[in-house]
Order: C-alpha cells, then sequence, then structure tokens
C-alpha cells in the first residue's frame, strides 16, 4: 500500500498568510500522529521560513509564497518557495543572530530555530531568483527514549 | 482587548495569542508611544493568552529590552507556557531576561524593595 499524502498551497505574501500557512501545515501532518510539541515544532519552523520569503525575499514587491508537503507513513518533507531577491551568502544567513535587519528588530534566529525544530534543512537560493527551504521531519522519533 | 497597562513605572505588554512577524509589527507600531511618553521601570511580558510565538516574538522582546534596560529598568515575563518556555529557553533571552510565575511575584518584590515607598 502506498501511504503518500502531498499537498500544495500558494499564496501572497501578505503577513497575515503566516498564520494561514501554520494552519495549513498543522491540519495537513495530523495523519502522522504528532504530539502537539510536534506538531508546535513544524508550525514554528514553517513560520519562520514563509515570514523569511515575505519580509526579506518579497522585501521590494509582493509575489506568491508556495507551500508544498509529503508525508509518508510518519515522515514528513515540506518545501517553501519564494521567487524573490534570493539570499546573496546562504552559509552566512543561516548563522545564528546574523541579520540583514536589525533595525526592524529581526532577532536572527530564524535558520537556527528551523534547524532546531526540524530532523534537517536545506536552502537553495539563487540572487533575483529566489529561494527554497527544504524540511524534513520524523514523527515520533524525538523523546521517545524518555517514554 | 487591552493590549497594555501602565502605570506607576510598570508598563505590561499583553501578548496576543499567536506571536509571530504579523503580530509584533502591529505591536510595535501600535504601543510604542508609551515607551517614548513614560518613565519605565518594570516591563512585564504577559504571555497568559500566548499559545504560539516564533523567532519574531523574541525580536519583539529584546527590543523592548534594549529600551527599558538602556534607563536602567528592569525586564520580566510571566504566565509563560511550556511550549512558549521552550522558545524563549532556545533564544538565550533567560539570560536578559527573568521569568516569574505572575506578576503578582514581582510587585511582591517590587515592595519588598520599597518600589512604592
Amino acid at each position: 500500500m502506498n501511504n503518500t499524502n502531498e499537498m500544495s498551497v500558494s499564496f501572497s505574501s501578505n503577513a497575515q498568510n503566516e498564520s494561514f500557512a501554520r494552519m495549513v501545515i498543522a491540519a495537513f501532518i495530523t495523519g502522522t500522529n504528532p504530539t502537539l510539541e510536534e506538531v508546535s515544532d513544524v508550525k514554528t519552523a514553517v513560520s519562520e521560513a514563509v515570514t523569511n520569503s515575505i519580509i526579506h525575499g518579497y522585501r521590494n514587491n509582493t509575489g506568491q509564497v508556495i507551500v508544498n508537503a509529503k508525508v509518508t507513513g510518519r515522515k514528513i518533507y515540506i518545501e517553501i518557495i519564494d521567487y524573490g531577491d534570493g539570499i546573496t551568502d546562504v552559509k552566512k544567513a543561516m548563522e545564528p543572530m546574523y541579520t540583514t535587519r536589525p533595525d526592524e528588530e529581526r532577532s536572527g534566529m530564524g535558520f537556527s530555530f528551523m534547524e532546531a525544530f526540524m530532523d534537517r534543512i536545506e536552502v537553495e537560493s539563487e540572487v533575483g531568483k529566489g529561494t527554497t527551504v527544504k524540511m524534513w521531519k520524523e514523527i515520533g522519533t524525538a523523546g521517545r527514549q524518555f517514554e | 482587548m487591552k493590549k497594555y497597562d501602565y502605570s506607576d513605572g510598570v508598563l505590561i505588554y499583553y501578548l496576543p495569542k499567536e506571536l509571530d512577524h504579523y503580530a509584533a509589527e502591529k505591536i510595535k507600531s501600535g504601543s510604542e508611544k508609551v515607551l517614548d511618553e513614560n518613565e519605565v521601570d518594570y516591563l512585564i511580558f504577559d504571555f497568559r493568552k500566548t499559545t504560539f510565538m516564533d523567532s519574531s516574538g523574541i525580536g519583539l522582546v529584546t527590543g523592548r529590552y534594549r529600551r527599558v534596560h538602556d534607563k536602567g529598568g528592569k525586564v520580566f515575563v510571566v504566565n509563560v507556557s511550556e511550549s512558549i518556555d521552550k522558545i524563549l529557553m532556545m533564544s538565550g533571552i533567560y539570560r536578559i531576561i527573568e521569568k516569574k510565575d505572575t506578576k503578582e511575584d514581582i510587585i511582591k518584590e517590587m515592595i519588598a524593595g520599597g518600589y512604592y515607598e
């Protein structure tokens, strides 16, 4: 039996849509039978990536943010795609506390949170073309030894 | 719904259910005036309603911390749930900001320290 499930949503880069993206992903991963904490982890990671697309990717214009997700058994794969400005130096952008916008009180912790809350993340970016953040997480693996 | 409360040098922000970038921007633009117009000795972030927060919330709290701390004020977080506590802990914010169970705990300390005398 093939138990893979996929979904895709696209929305404009308005800040109100950050909560929409979190709701969609939380609903979609219900089938993996996650704990509340695991749902919260995934929502936070998605929120960080979508916020990055909105405030950095589309800082100069508006555009579409795409969230693709796939669930296979208890494995979750998520992509957040934008066609915005792109990131000049991905390695630097992923350093903790690094921000291009300290004036706007950005904490510079977005990528650190994504890494902390997911099992693995990858970032592909091209200046002028956009950014794709890929994230993986297997539900039911963290904290099992304590149960 | 009141977003903040100010009296006698004590400013309390009542944070929203979801503290993301969208909400943080609204709080910043809406209630920055109170920090400009008043002397704040104690700044308290009340998380009683908050069930979700991401790094934008950290930016909001540290931004306000800087303003108040520069003038010798103290900053606290209260009514923090387990999931919010996890985010605050990961951010390292507890190195500069203290967590208390409730605002009454802070007021007790202020009274004991002679703040209202």
